[in-house]
C-alpha cells in the first residue's frame, strides 16, 4: 500500500510542477520585453494600426494581463491550444503537434533503445573487469563520446555515411561500405523518416534507417552516462556483503552474475533512463535541425527563429507535460524495481 | 618563523627567506607579462562596458590604451611573424625566420611561460606548507595529496588549465588578430611577395581573405600547417571567408571561458544559498525550493535557452559582450537547479550535524550558523559540480551559436565554426568544422576528469555526478 500512497504523492506532486512551469513561460512570452504581437506581423503591418489591434485582439493582449493569464491557462489545460501565427499559417496547433510528435518519438524510441542496449551492456562489461585494458578502454571511450558535441557529431556522422568506403585487408577480404546501399535503399540520408508504412517490414525498416543516425548522436551522452553510471554500480553492488554470502553459499556464477548484481546494478540506472528525457528532447532540437527531421523539436526551433512566440510557448507546455510524464514513469520503474522504494521514512 | 630558519638553513638557498626569494621569482615573471594579464581582465571588463552609457566605460577605453604600451615580453612585437618574403628572405619576421617558425616559437614560449607560472604557484604552496604553516598537517594536505595522485585528474587540469592559457592570452596566441583579420580586415594592408610580378606588393587583408578562402576543394583553399599566397602562415588553416580560424578559435575560448566562468559562478552562488537555506529551515522552504527547480527542470534547458535568448534579443542586455552576458544570465537561472539538486543532499547531512544545534544554542543568527558551520562542508562539492557544468556551459553555448542563436554573429564562437564548415566536411576544406569540434570535445573531457579528479579527492567514498548529467552536458545540445 505504501508503494501507492508514494506514488500517488508523486502524482500530486507533479500537478504544481506544471503549473509553475507554465505559468513561468506565459510570463517570459507574454509579459517579457517583446511584443508577441508585433512580433507575428511583417515589417509593413506593423505600422498598421487595424492589423496590430487585429493581432492583440485574436492574441487576447487586449484584456488585462491577469485575465489573459487565466484565459491561456485554461486553455492549455483542456488541450484548446489554438491556431499557428507564421508558422504553417493558421493551422491548428492540435494537428500541427500531433503530426509532429510521432517523428520525434520514432527518434527518441530508437535513442533510448540505443543507448540502453550499448551503454548499459559495456558498463556493466568494464565493471565486471575492472582495471583491466578492456575496462580502460571502454571507459575511455565512454567519457570522450559523452563529452562531443552531438550538432558536432551529427555533422560528421552524416558525412561519414554520406560517403562510401572500401575496407580491405590485403587480397583477401574487402568490404564495401556504403550506408546508402545496406538495407532498404533511401532517397536521401538525411530527412524525416515515413511513418506512413510503419506496418509494414519494408517501411519500419526503411523509417528505421532513416532515423538510426540520427538517434546513435541523440543517444551518445546518454550512453556514456549509463555505460559510467553502469559500470560504478557494478563495481559497488560486487562488493557488498551479501555476494559474499552467496559465493559461500555456493551460488553459481552464473546465477550469480544475473540475479544478484546485475538486478541491484540496475537500481541507479533507472533515474539516468529516464532522465535522459532532458537530453533527448533539448537534443532533439539540434540534432532534427542537422538531419533535417520534421520533428516537434524543429517545430520550436523555427517558432522561435520566426518570431511565433505563442507557439512557442505551447509547444514548451507540451515539453512540459512530457518531462513530468517521464518523471512519474521513472518513479513507477523504481516501485517495481526497487522493493525499498516507499518503505523508508513511513 | 623559528621553525623556518631551522629548516631551510643551508638546504634551500644561500638566503635564510626563500619566501623573499619566490617573491622575487613571481615578481620577474609578472614583470615579464603583467601587460597581458592586465590586457586580458581590461579587455573583458572593456567588452562589457561599451555598450552600456556607463560613464565608466570612457575611462575603461582610457586604461586599455594605456595597458597596450605597457612593456611585454612575449608579445606580437617583440616576437612578430607578419613579414613577407622578399624574393631572398623574409623582411619583418622574428630572427628573419619563416612566418610559420616565428608564430610556432611565440606561442610555446607562451606555453613555456605559462607552465613556469603554474610551477611558481605549486612552489609557493609547498613551500608554504612546509617552511612557514605552523600546524604540520591540516585534512587539506590529504585532499592534495590525493589529487597529486590522481592522473585522469592531472590530465584534466592540463587540459583545463591550457585552456585557460589560451584564453588569457589570444591575442598573442593567434597568428594575426581579430581586429586586423576579421574586424578591419578592410582598413588593414599586408606586405606580400607576388610570385608572378616577382615583386613585393601590398594589399588589403580584406582582399587576401578573399583569395584565401576555403570552399570545397578550391585551388586557395588553406589547409592547417599552410601559407597562403600572401605569405601568411595558418596553423588551423582558414575559414570559407578566408579569414584565419586559428585566431577565430582562441578568441572564442575567451569568450567560452568568460561565459562559462560568469555562469557557474553565479549558479553556484545561487545553488549553495538556496542549498543551505532549504537544509537549514528543511519542511515547508525546502518543499517550496523543490516545486520550484522542478518546474524549472521541466522545461528542457536548450529549449528555455532557445526561448529566452528569443524574447531577450532585441534588449539592452542582449548587447553587453556580444550577447554572451546575457547568455550567462539565462544559464545561472536555468541551471542552478542541477546544482542544487546535488548540493541539497550534502547540505541536508551536515544540517543533522550536532554543531549546528550547538550553534543555534548559543544563539547564533542562522545565517552565520550557515554561512560559517555549514558552507565550508559544501564548498568541495561546488568545485566539483562547477568543474563539470562549465564543460555543458561550454557545449550549450557552442550548440546555440551554431544554431545563430545566442552570441552575434561577427564575435568569434566555437560554433559557429561548426556551422561555417559544415558544408565542406566532406571536401578538401574539412579541417573547418572537424577542429573545433575535436576542441569542444577536448576541453569538456578535460573538464569532467578535473570534476573527476576533485570528487575523488575530496571525497574518495562517493560517486558524486550531477544528478542525471544534464548539466554535465548542456542540455543535449
Amino acid at each position: 500500500m505504501n508503494k501507492l500512497k508514494y506514488l500517488g504523492k508523486r502524482l500530486l506532486m507533479s500537478v504544481p510542477v506544471v503549473w509553475l512551469g507554465a505559468s513561468m513561460t506565459w510570463f517570459i512570452i507574454f509579459m517579457g520585453p517583446v511584443d508577441p504581437a508585433s512580433r507575428l506581423l511583417s515589417e509593413g503591418q506593423t505600422r498598421n494600426p487595424a492589423a496590430y489591434e487585429a493581432a492583440q485582439i485574436q492574441l487576447g493582449l487586449n484584456q488585462p494581463p491577469l485575465q489573459h493569464y487565466l484565459d491561456w491557462m485554461s486553455n492549455l489545460a483542456v488541450f484548446d491550444l489554438g491556431q499557428t501565427w507564421l508558422l504553417y499559417q493558421g493551422s491548428n496547433v492540435n494537428a500541427l503537434i500531433l503530426d509532429f510528435l510521432p517523428r520525434t518519438l520514432w527518434l527518441g524510441f530508437w535513442s533510448v533503445l540505443i543507448a540502453v542496449f550499448v551503454g548499459v551492456p559495456l558498463g556493466f562489461y568494464a565493471g565486471m573487469r575492472s582495471n583491466t585494458a578492456s575496462d580502460y578502454v571502454a571507459s575511455m571511450g565512454g567519457i570522450v563520446w559523452r563529452a562531443m558535441p552531438n550538432f558536432w557529431l551529427a555533422i560528421m556522422l552524416l558525412t561519414v555515411l554520406g560517403s562510401a568506403y572500401t575496407l580491405a585487408a590485403g587480397d583477401f577480404f574487402a568490404l564495401n561500405f556504403d550506408w546508402q546501399t545496406i538495407g532498404p535503399n533511401l532517397d536521401s540520408i538525411s530527412g524525416s523518416p515515413d511513418l506512413s508504412r510503419l506496418d509494414t517490414v519494408d517501411g519500419f525498416l526503411a523509417a528505421t534507417k532513416k532515423v538510426l543516425p540520427a538517434a546513435i548522436v541523440l543517444g551518445s551522452a546518454s550512453m556514456g552516462n549509463e555505460m559510467r553510471i553502469g559500470r560504478t554500480a557494478v563495481l559497488e553492488v560486487r562488493n557488498e556483503d551479501y555476494i559474499d554470502l552467496a559465493k559461500a553459499k555456493g551460488v553459481s556464477k552464473r546465477a550469480l552474475v544475473w540475479k544478484h548484481i546485475l538486478r541491484n546494478a540496475l537500481v541507479p540506472l533507472v533515474p539516468i533512463i529516464t532522465s535522459e528525457a532532458f537530453l533527448l528532447i533539448g537534443g532533439s532540437v539540434l540534432v532534427e535541425t542537422v538531419f533535417g527531421i520534421n520533428g516537434i523539436g524543429n517545430l520550436f526551433y523555427q517558432a522561435a527563429i520566426q518570431g511565433d512566440l505563442p507557439l512557442v510557448g505551447t509547444l514548451m507546455y507540451v515539453f512540459i507535460l512530457m518531462i513530468v510524464g517521464i518523471n512519474l514513469i521513472q518513479d513507477l520503474l523504481y516501485t517495481l524495481i526497487d522493493p525499498r522504494v516507499g518503505l523508508e521514512g513511513s | 618563523m623559528a621553525r623556518a630558519h631551522e629548516t631551510t638553513s643551508g638546504t634551500l638557498l644561500p638566503t635564510n627567506s626563500p619566501a623573499a626569494v619566490w617573491a622575487a621569482i613571481g615578481a620577474v615573471l609578472f614583470a615579464a607579462q603583467g601587460g597581458a594579464f592586465f590586457g586580458f581582465v581590461v579587455g573583458v571588463l572593456g567588452d562589457l562596458l561599451t555598450v552600456t552609457p556607463l560613464p565608466g566605460a570612457a575611462f575603461v577605453t582610457a586604461v586599455e590604451a594605456a595597458v597596450e604600451q605597457i612593456p611585454t615580453l612575449l608579445s606580437r612585437d617583440v616576437i612578430p611573424n607578419d613579414g613577407y618574403w622578399n624574393g631572398s628572405r623574409w623582411v619583418g619576421t622574428f630572427l628573419g625566420l619563416p612566418p610559420g617558425l616565428a608564430w610556432g616559437i611565440r606561442a610555446a614560449l607562451v606555453y613555456l611561460y605559462a607552465f613556469v607560472f603554474a610551477g611558481w604557484v605549486i612552489l609557493g604552496y609547498r613551500l608554504y606548507r612546509r617552511e612557514y604553516r605552523t600546524a604540520d598537517w591540516t585534512p587539506r594536505d590529504d585532499m592534495v595529496d590525493r589529487f597529486r595522485g590522481h592522473k585522469w585528474g592531472i590530465f584534466g587540469l592540463v587540459v583545463v588549465f591550457m585552456f585557460v592559457v589560451m584564453a588569457v592570452f589570444a591575442p598573442v596566441l593567434g597568428p594575426t588578430t581579430v581586429d586586423e583579420n576579421m574586424r578591419n580586415s578592410y582598413s588593414n594592408e599586408i606586405t606580400y611577395w607576388d610570385s608572378d610580378a616577382e615583386a613585393v606588393q601590398t594589399t588589403l587583408v580584406g582582399e587576401a581573405n578573399l583569395a584565401s578562402q576555403s570552399r570545397g576543394d578550391n585551388p586557395e583553399r588553406v589547409l592547417p600547417m599552410e601559407y597562403d599566397d600572401f605569405g601568411r602562415f595558418h596553423p588551423f588553416g582558414t575559414l570559407p571567408s578566408g579569414q584565419d580560424l586559428f585566431t577565430f578559435i582562441v578568441s572564442g575560448s575567451r569568450l567560452s571561458l568568460v561565459i562559462g566562468l560568469l555562469s557557474v559562478g553565479l549558479s553556484a552562488g545561487i545553488a549553495a544559498s538556496l542549498a543551505l537555506v532549504a537544509a537549514y529551515y528543511k519542511g515547508r522552504t525546502d518543499l517550496g525550493l523543490v516545486l520550484a527547480s522542478d518546474s524549472v527542470m521541466a522545461m528542457p534547458q536548450l529549449l528555455l535557452l532557445i526561448m529566452l535568448t528569443t524574447v531577450l534579443s532585441g534588449t539592452w542586455l542582449a548587447e553587453i559582450y556580444s550577447g554572451g552576458f546575457v547568455l550567462a544570465l539565462i544559464f545561472a537561472g536555468t541551471g542552478w537547479t542541477y546544482m542544487w539538486r546535488s548540493l541539497r543532499g550534502p547540505a541536508l547531512q551536515v544540517a543533522e550535524r550536532q554543531w549546528i544545534d550547538a550553534a543555534q544554542s548559543f544563539g547564533q543568527r542562522p545565517l552565520t550558523i550557515m554561512r560559517k558551520h555549514m558552507l565550508p562542508y559544501i564548498t568541495g562539492y561546488l568545485l566539483i559540480y562547477g568543474s563539470m557544468t562549465l564543460g555543458g556551459a561550454i557545449i550549450s553555448i557552442a550548440g546555440l551559436s551554431y544554431l545563430g542563436l545566442g552570441i552575434a554573429p561577427p564575435t568569434p564562437e566555437w560554433g559557429r565554426a561548426i556551422n561555417l564548415g559544415q558544408d565542406y566536411v566532406a571536401t578538401g576544406s574539412w579541417h573547418i568544422s572537424l577542429i573545433p569540434g575535436l576542441l569542444i570535445t577536448l576541453v569538456v573531457t578535460g573538464f569532467n576528469a578535473l570534476g573527476d579528479g576533485v570528487r575523488d579527492a575530496i571525497d574518495p567514498q562517493s560517486d558524486a555526478t550531477t544528478e542525471d548529467g544534464a548539466a554535465g552536458r548542456g542540455g543535449g545540445a
